[in-house]
């Protein structure tokens, strides 16, 4: 059995099942997904707290990537993806047919699991979002740059050199770039696709970090393989097996009173 | 135990030398490659290196003849093993000038000597290349003679002997006065001869003779057409041109050009004053081979070249260039046979090479140090005989491309009787008088007008086909689509070729405004299906997947296609006057040819469509799906994820993917030469035709000589045509390289 200190003891739990309206950022109402005829989600349903960092974990191929990338309908790239149920942002549900794709990933922003900075300028990569909606004006840019590059604890390290490449970059920096270009466009929810399954442990450490800091302006969810790493930065755990949420709750509660049986082997290292 | 660990040894030995196997073995192919790229270069330059040499004169023989008098003329025998020699006493003497196979000749050994006539007063020859020789004697009396050759075979051995016919060419007299003939002219062509000579008195005579069969007896006789001309000042030159239509006389730096007519009467065309200032005194006066010029040595060294330009009033000669031979006067100005290659003598005994068109300075110099007096060259331009001090000289002359020069290829060359200095591409005719004009800029030019043209047509429907099936199309149809894409490339240039020229050319030519509104108005009318589609109702709209959209779109392709070309007659009728064509030729004054740049642009652009598109395609699809899938993310429509990140990342590809393409079209032949009329001109109109440099080889290669300037020629064009796909993929490498270096993703 491995030992887990959280580190974010300090926030009150949260009644996850009865959360309030105004404490939701997120609300997904059973939700099922098939790749063509195997499906992979099923009938999910769970309330993902304002201001919070929500992880999910289990086993590959649980499907706790596919949950996340439901939140910004980035499944919709995948041929023969189909989608059941409803997930309400902002009591809307961001399935409906009126619904325009682009503005939705706006107001949900992720961040992938291998560092995807542009072939462009660092400066570029961060004011990408901006210019999408068509700001151009330089010195709103310039601000948005620096905002974005300290809440990604990047400034310094790259303040001197915003027009280079940003391949320029190491692979911890690349991450932290793509964050800040993930934040620069102020989305309410920000997902974190296993941001730290390519980094070394010193540029880990700083992301985890960072994704504490996040959690002030935005609302985090996190796919991660590593348990420690769940305990450390979120404030509440699911656990996902086999396509279906096994158990939600209080990081604390999950890792140290587990109700599931499943929950209690996977975390115990009994399999995955 | 150590068996096993054994046979893992052994193992890794095979491997170890299936390794260096396959290492050695690429290498070696790589190496091989190189090799034969390299042999190929050096090759082409191998062939091309001879028209850049410079002229060698080397010597040969050295012998002195038993003359009679003073040499008036001398000659060589198309094998430059005869010379002969006409002297001022009348007589023509035959000699040997090289031992040869089947004799045992010495050099200088008399073969035949013969009186011709005795006394004579004056000398005329022919243009070299007519081969007759003419004594004045007596009181107005003609002697023409023509030196003959006779070959025959023994044992496959040459032998030749020189003999003359003296009664072959009875007297003449030209002058019915009878006067003393003191300067004679003399061509002839066919059966009319044309003679011009000055009299003792101080008169000119033409006379006209020409043949006519009598009806009586069936005898030829010669009917003359005498004219005298007043002239007030002696004359220091007389000239007939070979086609007995002009003579020319000059009095010092006066020079006047007469008119022969058929019949001929003798009328002034043209007086012509030598600037003596600009030019110095003329010293001597030569018809190039050709006749067509007129070359004048000056007492200063300098030789200029006059010929016929078409003016307000009429053809005129004027000034063209000059040639600087030292610093003496021109005393002799020889013309080769049919080059035009000209050779001076100055006065103070140095020889002079020089090549007119390609204004080269081929060699000046005395040679082997011999104050040269008066020289000839053979028909076959290889063989100078020089006479310096009552000795004659043999020579070896390497000579072989007087007429290539760099900046005669690449320059505009004022050849004779263009109206002004020119870049042209004409390299053989069916006259012997006829130039080679070899201008590399207009087939260079046509290569590039030809790929540009191509490239127009290409690179916008190989790059959107290719944006389109990498990063719209459903993975089912692009399955479908890529491979059937890429298969147009290997249809056989020579089909496109021949469908270009001989089906789409004249449906061009016949339904051309249907044609231009098809390419202008199919574009249109998909954007304006997809304008409509987006305003459907989104029940409808949802209904529409890309492949639907793909399959709707057909009707209205062909639909708007057929509208166009429905409409063509009416549109012809109503807009151009009922032939476009026409119109174009007369109202709009831009040559229409059938086979022109736009159909070589479809048909290339067709060929160079697969090309473009699969490399292209490859580019953009393997952009990395995390870019786009972080550009969507970021709330970028697929469109603006695919304008701002994945053209970008795939540029270096794309841009290899063009140049390809580029590099297809310039090295393409059997399409431009099918499908252009191959012209060389220089002029971008669409509605002309182009000769390219590789259709150029493949057109001219057959039919030249191995070893001449052309041959060389095609081998330079095609040593062109190598750097220039080189030069092409050497910078597409290049960019790429860096485009590489800026955009690729790890």
């Amino acid at each position: 059995m491995i030992s887990v200190t959280p580190i974010s003891s300090h926030t009150e739990n949260l009644d996850l099942a009865n959360l309030s309206a105004d404490k939701t950022a997120l609300a997904i109402r059973d939700l099922s997904l098939h790749y063509g005829e195997a499906q992979a989600l099923y009938d999910i349903s769970m309330k993902i707290p304002k201001h919070r960092v929500t992880a999910f974990i289990g086993p590959s191929g649980c499907g706790k990537s596919t949950l996340l990338r439901c939140i910004n309908r980035m499944n919709d790239l995948v041929d023969n993806c189909r989608v059941a149920g409803e997930i309400l942002l902002s009591d809307k549900n961001i399935y409906d047919k009126d619904v325009d794709v682009a503005a939705l990933r706006r107001r949900v922003g992720m961040v992938f699991q291998r560092p995807n900075p542009f072939p462009k300028s660092i400066y570029e990569n961060v004011v990408y979002g901006m210019r999408l909606q068509g700001v151009n004006d330089r010195r709103t840019l310039d601000e948005v740059v620096e905002r974005s590059l300290k809440g990604a604890a990047l400034w310094d390290e790259v303040k001197d050199r915003l027009n280079e490449s940003a391949f320029g970059l190491s692979g911890g920096q690349q991450q932290r770039l793509v964050i800040a270009r993930a934040i620069a466009i102020e989305p309410e929810v920000l997902l974190l696709d296993e941001p730290t399954s390519a980094l070394d442990p010193i540029s880990t450490l700083t992301i985890e970090e960072l994704i504490t800091e996040l959690k002030e302006q935005f609302t985090v969810v996190i796919v991660t393989h590593n348990m420690q790493q769940a305990a450390r930065v979120s404030d509440q755990t699911a656990f996902m097996y086999m396509g279906k949420l096994i158990e939600y709750a209080d990081t604390n509660t999950l890792f140290t009173t587990p109700t599931q049986k499943q929950t209690e082997d996977y975390i115990t290292g009994r399999y995955g | 135990m150590a068996a096993s660990q054994r046979a893992q040894l052994e193992a890794s030995n095979v491997r170890l030398m299936k390794d260096k196997a396959a290492r050695w073995g690429i290498t070696f192919g790589g190496t091989l490659v190189l090799i034969a790229l390299l042999l190929i270069f050096f090759y082409l330059l191998y062939v091309v290196a001879p028209i850049f040499r410079s002229v060698s004169i080397e010597p040969l023989h050295s012998f002195t003849l038993p003359s009679h008098g003073k040499t008036v003329a001398l000659g060589m025998e198309e094998q430059s093993e005869i010379g002969f020699q006409f002297d001022d006493s009348g007589t023509l003497t035959f000699f040997a000038l090289q031992q040869t196979a089947s004799s045992n000749w010495q050099p200088g050994q008399v073969l035949l000597q013969q009186q011709v006539v005795a006394q004579p007063t004056a000398f005329a020859a022919t243009q070299p290349q007519n081969k007759r020789y003419a004594y004045a004697f007596g009181n107005g009396m003609v002697q023409v003679v023509e030196p003959k050759f006779r070959s025959r075979f023994t044992n496959g051995v040459r032998h030749t002997s020189p003999y003359l016919d003296v009664n072959e060419h009875s007297p003449i007299s030209i002058d019915p006065q009878q006067r003393k003939l003191v300067r004679l002219a003399y061509e002839y062509q066919g059966d009319s001869q044309l003679f011009a000579a000055v009299t003792d008195d101080g008169s000119m005579i033409v006379n006209l003779l020409q043949a006519s069969r009598s009806f009586l007896t069936g005898a030829i006789e010669l009917k003359p057409k005498f004219t005298e001309l007043p002239l007030t000042k002696a004359v220091d030159d007389v000239l007939v041109t070979p086609d007995l239509r002009q003579v020319l006389v000059r009095q010092a730096n006066r020079l006047s050009i007469f008119d022969v007519s058929r019949s001929g009467v003798v009328t002034e065309r043209q007086t012509l004053t030598v600037d003596r200032r600009q030019y110095g005194e003329v010293t001597s006066m030569t018809l190039l081979a050709g006749a067509s010029s007129i070359m004048l040595g000056h007492e200063s060294g300098l030789v200029t070249q006059w010929f016929e330009v078409a003016s307000e009033s009429g053809r005129q000669y004027k000034y063209i260039r000059q040639f600087k031979a030292g610093q003496s006067a021109i005393e002799e100005i020889i013309s080769e046979f049919y080059r035009r290659t000209f050779y001076t003598i100055s006065a103070t005994g140095e020889v002079g090479v020089f090549h007119t068109t390609s204004e080269a300075d081929l060699y000046f110099g005395k040679v082997a140090n011999f104050h040269a007096d008066t020289l000839v060259i053979d028909p076959r331009a290889n063989t100078l005989l020089v006479q310096a001090n009552q000795q004659l000289h043999t020579f070896v002359l390497d000579n072989e491309h007087p007429e290539v020069t760099w900046s005669g290829l690449w320059q505009e060359v004022w050849y004779e009787g263009y109206p002004e200095p020119q870049y042209v591409w004409q390299s053989t005719s069916g006259s012997d008088s006829f130039e080679p004009k070899f201008s590399l800029v207009p087939i260079s030019f046509g290569t590039i007008k030809a790929a540009a043209y191509a490239m127009i047509f290409a690179v916008p429907i190989g790059l959107a086909a290719a944006v389109y099936t990498a990063y719209f199309m459903s993975p089912r149809a692009r399955k479908v689509v890529k491979p059937t894409v890429e298969i147009m490339e290997a249809l056989p240039t020579v089909i496109l070729g021949f469908l270009a020229g001989l089906w789409l050319a004249p449906i061009i030519e016949r339904y051309l405004p249907g044609f231009v509104a098809t390419l202008i108005f199919v574009p249109i009318a998909i954007i304006a299906a997809a304008a409509v589609t987006s305003c459907l109702p989104s029940r409808w709209r949802q209904q529409c997947t890309d492949g639907r959209a793909a399959v709707m779109l057909i009707p209205i392709v062909i639909g708007v296609g057929w509208l166009s070309f429905e409409l063509s007659p009416w549109v012809e009728q109503v807009m151009f006057g009922g032939n476009v064509r026409e119109y174009i030729t007369n109202e709009l004054g831009i040559t229409f040819d059938q086979r022109n740049s736009l159909v070589v642009g479809i048909a290339m652009g067709f060929a160079v469509i697969p090309t473009i598109f699969s490399i292209a395609e490859d580019a953009i699809f393997s952009v990395p799906k995390h870019l786009s899938q972080g550009s969507l993310a970021l709330g970028a429509t697929t469109w603006q994820t695919l304008t701002k990140v994945v053209l970008l990342t795939a540029s270096p590809g794309i841009f290899s993917a063009v140049m390809m393409g580029l590099g297809r079209a310039v090295g393409e032949t059997m399409i431009v030469l099918m499908a252009t009329g191959n012209t060389p001109i220089l002029d971008w109109n669409i509605f002309e035709g182009m000769r390219t440099l590789s259709a150029n080889i493949a057109v001219e290669m057959p039919e030249s000589e191995v070893g001449s300037s052309h041959y060389r020629i095609l081998f330079l064009a095609a040593f062109v045509l190598f750097i220039f796909t080189f030069a092409f993929n050497t910078l597409a490498e290049l960019v790429r390289q860096r485009l590489r270096d800026k955009y690729s993703s790890m």
